[in-house]
């Protein structure tokens, strides 16, 4: 995985409490939601409503892709909706590139999705009488672009997906995984800034998958593209997602990074979902080493300078592959020349296990301020 | 009121409400009555001013392009096998009502199942009553149509059109809705207006169910030209009609066949261009 090139101060999509209820009452459920504060459960009792999305906030920035991950039910593909208001939010506020999307005209909010926001179904949505080229063609269609220079772009959407030799095939002549770069190059073609993945891969067999992973996110970053990506696989949201979002019963329950999420899970419900998650190329050496000072208490013998050196962000796998190589049982972590830890063989099976090294730098906090 | 003097009272009603409506509406009934009549007299017209057997090639040949050339032959044998047995001219005037009636039913039926289709409100109000007029038996509208428009051309269009508007309507409309939702959601988020929504993606969906609700119209309309025989349609209803009531019984005969033939070779035409629609992918 590339490292993220996302800037934190540069939100493209954000959700400010934004609640989503379902339901012939969901006004006066939404009503005594923010008086009462009722429940999810209260509010299916009381008002036969059904809850989507509760109180969500979140931010997606420039650059980054984001994962929101949740069973089935969580409320993730209401979630993805209430982002080009293909449903609108109950309450709370969505903001486009700082504009709320329930502020805008029907033109403008038409506009927002045609240029800004595109989508990508898990149903795909080809039009059946249409061949791959004027599918991928589709949204400069309806921005009225000429025929001539919408199929010029389309067709160069689709030799990015790898379908190049098929813009004159129809949908049902193409297998469900080029199925899907269709819908993606549909969404490029448009060029939007912001890509909206509604479980797109979900329904392909597992190698066609991963191969689209790689793929997308090998393209998402080349184009400079920011993408929302849903999905009920955890393993899916590590490949891909920059941060990931976990989802249950409507709340989002943590946002982190892959390895935040492993390393330090928010409740039992996050630490179960992630028990099963290999972490050998998640946990980085920064986040087990044992800090300099700590290291010589107990080991007051062992010169740190002539250890077998790695990278801070080198992950365990590494760090495993140097101890094995050198036959050592400590690998010292320098960054720019300058020892800032070093990782036993104990803190490589916590790693391993799952476990941070409670005396590490926590996320953000500079290397050597530890060592020191 | 007693009961015995129930039936003339309710007669008299009737019939008063019928006069009511022919004094008052006569000049929308002729208006009505000349436009059907005319647009089935210009084209029996343009029938009958071609030779026959221009006719049927030219029928076989539409035939051939749109149902392949075995049923181009059997259509062309079966058009000349009308002219042979002298019911040419009748032939023509049933095609020509059927045609007429047909088309008229079209151009009301699926702008309103369109519009149907598009407002749920506006089905709930005309489906139920284009259900009604699908479950009485088509026999039953010579009888308003007689007493509005006169013996003749006029009650027999009517009365077809009326038979054959329910299922073009009724399958426009249907195929409208049925678009399915993850093309709506397709469109919505490509930022269509509600007119490209229409055209680029409900449309092209409820394709295949407006050409059946056309051929479903237009068998309707066949059936219905028939029974009109005994209000002095003219064509092959007529025909048969008259036959039967003279105990011609091959006369008769060989008007059955006529339908039958022009029957198979309209509807074969109608499904040929439903597929070729399809084949087309719009």
């Amino acid at each position: 995985m590339t490292t993220t090139t996302s800037d934190v101060n540069d939100v493209l999509v954000s959700c400010e409490s934004v609640w989503k209820i379902f339901g012939e009452n969901s006004a006066e459920a939404m009503k005594a939601v923010v008086e009462r504060g009722l429940t999810k459960k209260q509010i299916l009792q009381d008002y036969s409503c059904v809850v989507g999305v509760s109180g969500v906030n979140l931010e997606v920035r420039r650059g980054e892709i984001f994962c929101i991950m949740g069973l089935s039910g969580s409320g993730k593909s209401t979630l993805i909706r209430l982002l080009n208001k293909l449903i609108t939010p109950s309450s709370g506020k969505v903001r486009v590139k700082g504009r709320e999307l329930s502020s805008l005209s029907a033109a403008e909010l038409r506009a927002v999705r045609a240029r800004q926001i595109g989508m990508v179904f898990q149903s795909v949505a080809l039009l059946p009488h249409r061949t791959v080229l004027e599918n991928t063609a589709f949204g400069l269609e309806v921005q009225g672009v000429p025929k001539a220079e919408r199929f010029k772009i389309a067709e160069a959407a689709l030799v990015k997906v790898g379908l190049g030799d098929w813009i004159k095939r129809y949908p049902d002549e193409l297998s469900g995984g080029m199925q899907q770069r269709v819908g993606l190059a549909r969404a490029l073609a448009a060029d939007p800034e912001i890509i909206l993945m509604d479980e797109p891969f979900s329904a392909l067999d597992p190698l066609i998958r991963r191969q689209l992973q790689d793929e997308f996110r090998q393209l998402t970053k080349e184009l400079g593209k920011s993408a929302v990506f849903i999905t009920h696989d955890l393993d899916e949201a590590i490949r891909l997602g920059d941060r990931i979002a976990i989802m249950k019963d409507g709340m989002i329950i943590q946002v982190g990074t892959a390895e935040d999420i492993v390393l330090n899970p928010a409740d039992d419900y996050v630490a179960e979902f992630v028990a099963g998650i290999s972490r050998l190329h998640l946990v980085k050496a920064k986040s087990v080493m044992t800090p300099v000072a700590l290291y010589k208490v107990a080991h007051p013998n062992v010169d740190v300078s002539r250890l077998p050196i790695t990278s801070p962000d080198a992950d365990l796998d590494q760090v495993i592959g140097l101890a094995v190589v050198n036959d050592r049982d400590a690998i010292a972590v320098a960054e720019e020349g300058v020892v800032c830890g070093v990782i036993t063989l104990r803190d490589l099976l916590r790693g391993v296990q799952g476990t941070a090294n409670e005396y590490a730098p926590a996320a953000g906090q500079p290397l050597t301020e530890v060592s020191s | 009121m007693s009961i015995e003097n129930f039936p003339d009272a309710f007669d008299s009603t009737v019939d008063t409400g019928l006069e009511w409506l022919s004094d008052n509406g006569s000049g929308l009934f002729d208006a009505i009555n000349d436009v059907l009549k005319g647009a089935y007299e210009s084209l029996l017209w343009l029938f009958n001013l071609t030779p026959y057997y221009v006719v049927a090639v030219l029928i076989a040949l539409l035939g051939w392009r749109l149902a392949g050339l075995r049923f181009a032959i059997i259509a062309l044998i079966g058009m000349l096998f009308c002219a042979f047995i002298g019911l040419w001219p009748e032939t023509m005037g049933t095609l020509a009502l059927v045609v007429v009636a047909t088309l008229l039913a079209l151009l009301v039926a699926i702008p309103l199942g369109v519009l149907a289709g598009l407002l749920p409100r506006l089905d709930r109000i005309i489906e139920p009553a284009l259900d009604l007029v699908q479950t009485m038996p088509p026999y039953i509208y010579l009888l308003p149509a007689i007493a509005l428009l006169g013996y003749g051309t006029g009650t027999a269009l009517l009365a077809t059109f009326v038979v054959a508007l329910p299922p073009a309507f009724c399958l426009t409309s249907l195929g409208i809705r049925m678009t399915p939702n993850e093309f709506i959601e397709l469109g919505n988020a490509s930022g269509v207006t509600g007119w490209q929504m229409f055209l680029k993606i409900r449309l092209p969906f409820a394709m295949p169910s407006i050409m059946a609700g056309i051929n479903q119209s237009l068998m309707m309309a066949f059936g219905m030209v028939v029974i009109a025989g005994i209000v002095g349609s003219g064509g092959l209803g007529e025909t048969i009609y008259s036959a039967i009531r003279t105990l011609d019984i091959a006369k008769s005969i060989n008007g059955a066949i006529a339908i039958v033939i022009l029957t198979m070779v309209l509807d074969r035409l109608a499904q040929g261009a439903a597929t070729a629609q399809e084949g087309k992918r719009l």
